[in-house]
């Protein structure tokens, strides 16, 4: 299966492409669907008219006709969902996903790897019985997912994903079997996950396999998935007690009591009716929730965050380093006793209207939060991140040296006034508000779009203005309201410098070989280890440009999850005697001596 | 360490949306007639039918709608010229600033490597009387960067420039 799996050169031409197709089973599991879709159509709206066909043939012979109509449908939806699948072919190159669809309008869609945002590997629950998944790459930009390959086989939906994973890396395959002998070039082992090499030539050059023009070689690489290790994982009686802890259900609670009082007060049962509209939004409030959340765990990697999720349809996300937009950790006023949290994420390849893909975790613990904001920002960038997290989530006025609203912002908001507030640090933008709605957004320098000032009518009276962070669509929309106009346009200056400083120095589009050219040496490709402490433990990084690397380099003092010391990637035995092997995984040469304590740190707090 | 960020300007009095290093470049006062036309186009479709029914019906008291929508139209053409002059955008080394509104102001920072594509859209009434508007799209679709009333000339060059700036200093996202 793996030997179709190499990707092509750009230049290969697209008849060059190494077109494949989907699983066969596809057909069946989409004309399933349109069949369900005509049955529900026709059943919600078209009642009536059945119930005249039935009335006009009779009961017998009106069963007839409806079976013979289902059978047609059903016929009709597989035939067309046959040849469609017939004309649906995919294509990986060194830079790209390619996808051509349709059966009347042609469509062929192009996805560069290098503007790749997530990948997710999804199964709904009739897939998921037959072995099947969907693959699903994002990019940012339109609705719904650039690339959708439905359905492929679970090993090769897993093994495409690491292929893609490590193409957009920039970094070649695991390793290339079989290996003729003699051919130095092929047998090189590139780890994917322990470091592009980058004296390897055919590590460097990103051309993995070199070839399958050379004589007498037809190499399969295989791309193995980069070693992960999970952090967090939600219990299941937490999430059911959470779902139960959230406003919704108590808000319908009330209605529900005060309907049923005035029916019995008006003596007039009908009104009771109101509340099955209620009732089915909660229903689907209650399974939507419990279902997304259900084994919702999250492991880091080099590739980035890795979520798995899901009752029914599972669905298994990697969102690659860098490509989270902003995250914000909010609470209702029920889940203040347990101190819960649900911690969200804008993916720019996620859009606006996917609830279910924009969850980091749907109900942390703090020290959890604590992680899950350290996925996304290893470093918060100030001395003592836990403190720091600490007056953001629960603090007032400016604690944890927030810059709160002023006196005067009461007027215009009596109630939460207090919990305004915003800080700055080295690498992010940490937004605070809600009294019994608690939220806290953190915006990443580098994540920065645009910013804005705006001002109304009474604000001006009271010399306030609102400082706004316009992010991807998604989630959360970071913003802080009524800071004092001076202090706010000040922010904003600042805020535009800082934003384009830490531009310059992040944004690796490659993420592996960036890191690894940054770094120089072999073994240091910080993401084969994963870290092993949550941003509280974290000593502050330098903030150099070779920090980068897509995972962090913090030593771990005390680790939240068992400590795994840090195998890194299985190192592939050296097929190839010729290489000088340069690979030396040592993936702990570097990590503890970079995270320098907070003493050289430029401190560019002084400046105006 | 972290940064309380200090107000710049000591002086109370200073406008907070008037950045002090900042030149800014007005828009064309043909904007200004053009919204005006728009308006009065308004006050046709309007009054025109408010006034002929309070006419045929002939109760007094209906001509109350035609004299509230006399009311809001001089309120409003008086609040356009205004508006058209506290519009105003500036490009400095690294962003374009975009600033507008009087009642609810605004002040829009768009670094140029963060732009995603430029729209340049001129209607009928914008181009009989020359005026076109610039549209700057980053990735997030709360960045509300729109300059109308720019002579095309102005426009075309803008577009242009900040393409090439844009280019220059692009980032992913």
């Amino acid at each position: 299966m793996s030997t179709a799996l190499h990707p092509v050169p750009e230049s290969a031409g697209e008849e060059g492409y190494d077109w494949r197709r989907l699983h066969p089973v596809t057909p069946a599991l989409r004309g399933w669907k349109a069949l369900v879709a005509f049955v529900a159509i026709v059943g919600y709206q078209m009642a009536d008219v059945l119930r005249d066909v039935v009335g006009a043939l009779g009961p017998g012979r009106a069963w007839l006709v409806v079976l013979g109509a289902v059978v047609l449908v059903g016929l009709v939806g597989f035939v067309y969902s046959a040849l469609a699948w017939r004309v649906m072919r995919y294509a990986v190159t060194d830079t790209a996903v390619h996808l051509r669809t349709g059966l009347l309008f042609r469509q062929q869609r192009q996805a560069r790897l290098d503007r790749l945002q997530a990948v997710d590997v999804v199964q709904p629950l009739l897939a998921r019985l037959l072995g099947l998944a969907q693959l699903n790459l994002e990019v940012a930009g339109g609705t719904g997912s650039a690339v959708q390959l439905a359905f492929l086989r679970d090993a090769e939906a897993e093994s495409l994903r690491a292929q893609i994973l490590a193409l957009a890396a920039g970094v070649g395959p695991t390793r290339v079997a079989p290996a003729p002998v003699g051919d130095p070039e092929v047998g090189v082992p590139v780890d994917g996950a322990a470091g592009a090499a980058p004296g390897l030539p055919g590590a460097a050059s990103g051309l993995p396999g070199a070839a399958p023009g050379l004589p007498g070689a037809h190499p399969a690489p295989v791309y193995e998935a980069a070693p992960e290790r999970q952090v967090y994982e939600l219990p299941m009686p937490r999430l059911i007690v959470s779902i139960l802890r959230s406003t919704p259900p108590w808000v319908l609670l009330v209605a529900f009591v005060g309907v049923g009082v005035a029916s019995i007060m008006a003596g007039d049962a009908g009104a009771l009716f109101v509340i099955v509209p209620g009732a089915i939004g909660l229903g689907g409030y209650v399974w939507g929730r419990l279902n997304s959340g259900a084994t919702f765990r999250a492991a880091v990697s080099p590739d980035g965050i890795r979520l798995r999720h899901g009752l029914t349809e599972t669905r298994t996300q990697t969102v690659p380093p860098g490509r989270v937009q902003a995250v914000r950790l909010s609470q209702g006023p029920f889940w203040r006793g347990p101190d819960w949290w649900r911690v969200e994420i804008n993916v720019a390849g996620y859009g606006a209207e996917s609830a279910t893909e924009s969850v980091l975790h749907p109900v942390a613990t703090r020290a959890e939060a604590a992680v899950a904001l350290w996925l996304v920002l290893p470093d918060l960038g100030v001395d003592d991140p836990r403190a720091t997290l600490d007056a953001a989530l629960t603090g007032r006025d400016d604690d944890g040296g927030f810059t709160p609203a002023p006196y005067r912002a009461r007027w215009v908001d009596p109630l939460s006034r207090r919990r305004h507030g915003v800080l700055v640090t080295r690498t992010a933008l940490v937004m605070r508000s809600g009294r019994w709605w608690r939220s806290v957004v953190v915006v990443p320098h580098e994540r920065t779009q645009s910013i804005a000032l705006t001002q109304g009518p009474v604000q001006r009276r009271l010399r306030l203005a609102t400082f706004v962070t316009h992010s991807t669509p998604g989630p959360v929309t970071p913003q802080v309201e009524h800071l004092d106009e001076h202090v706010a346009a000040a922010l904003l200056q600042e805020q535009a410098r800082r934003a384009r400083e830490a531009r310059a120095v992040a944004g690796p589009e490659l993420w592996m070989r960036t890191a690894a050219a940054g770094l120089g040496t072999a073994g240091d490709v910080a993401g084969a280890q994963p870290p092993q402490s949550p941003v509280v433990d974290a000593a502050p990084a330098e903030a150099a440009p070779a920090d980068t690397a897509p995972a962090p380099t913090a030593p771990a003092p005390t680790a939240p999850a068992p400590a795994a010391p840090a195998p890194a990637a299985p190192a592939p035995a050296a097929p190839a005697p010729t290489a000088p092997a340069p690979t030396a995984p040592a993936p702990t040469v570097v990590a503890p001596v970079r995270p320098t304590s907070a003493g050289p740190v430029p401190d560019d707090g002084g400046r105006p | 360490m972290t940064t309380t960020p200090a107000p710049l300007d000591a002086a109370d009095d200073a406008d907070p949306f008037d950045l002090h290093d900042v030149e800014w470049t007005a828009v064309s006062t043909r904007l200004t007639t053009a919204r005006l036309v728009v308006l009065g186009v308004w006050a046709v479709a309007l009054l025109v039918p408010t006034v002929l029914l309070a006419a045929l019906v002939g109760v007094p008291w209906l001509w109350a709608v035609p004299a509230v929508v006399v009311v809001l139209l001089v309120w409003g053409a008086l609040l356009v010229p205004r508006q058209v002059r506290a519009l105003g955008y500036a490009e400095r080394a690294d962003d374009l600033l975009v600033r507008r509104g009087i009642l609810l102001r605004s002040l829009v920072v768009v670094p140029y490597g963060r732009m995603q594509y430029v729209d340049v859209t001129s209607g009928p009434l914008a181009r009989r009387f020359g005026i076109a508007t610039v549209q700057l799209h980053t990735a997030a679709p709360g960045t509300d960067a729109t300059i109308p009333g720019l002579p095309p000339a102005e426009a075309a060059r803008l577009r242009d420039r900040l393409a090439s700036r844009g280019e220059a200093r692009l980032a992913g996202l």
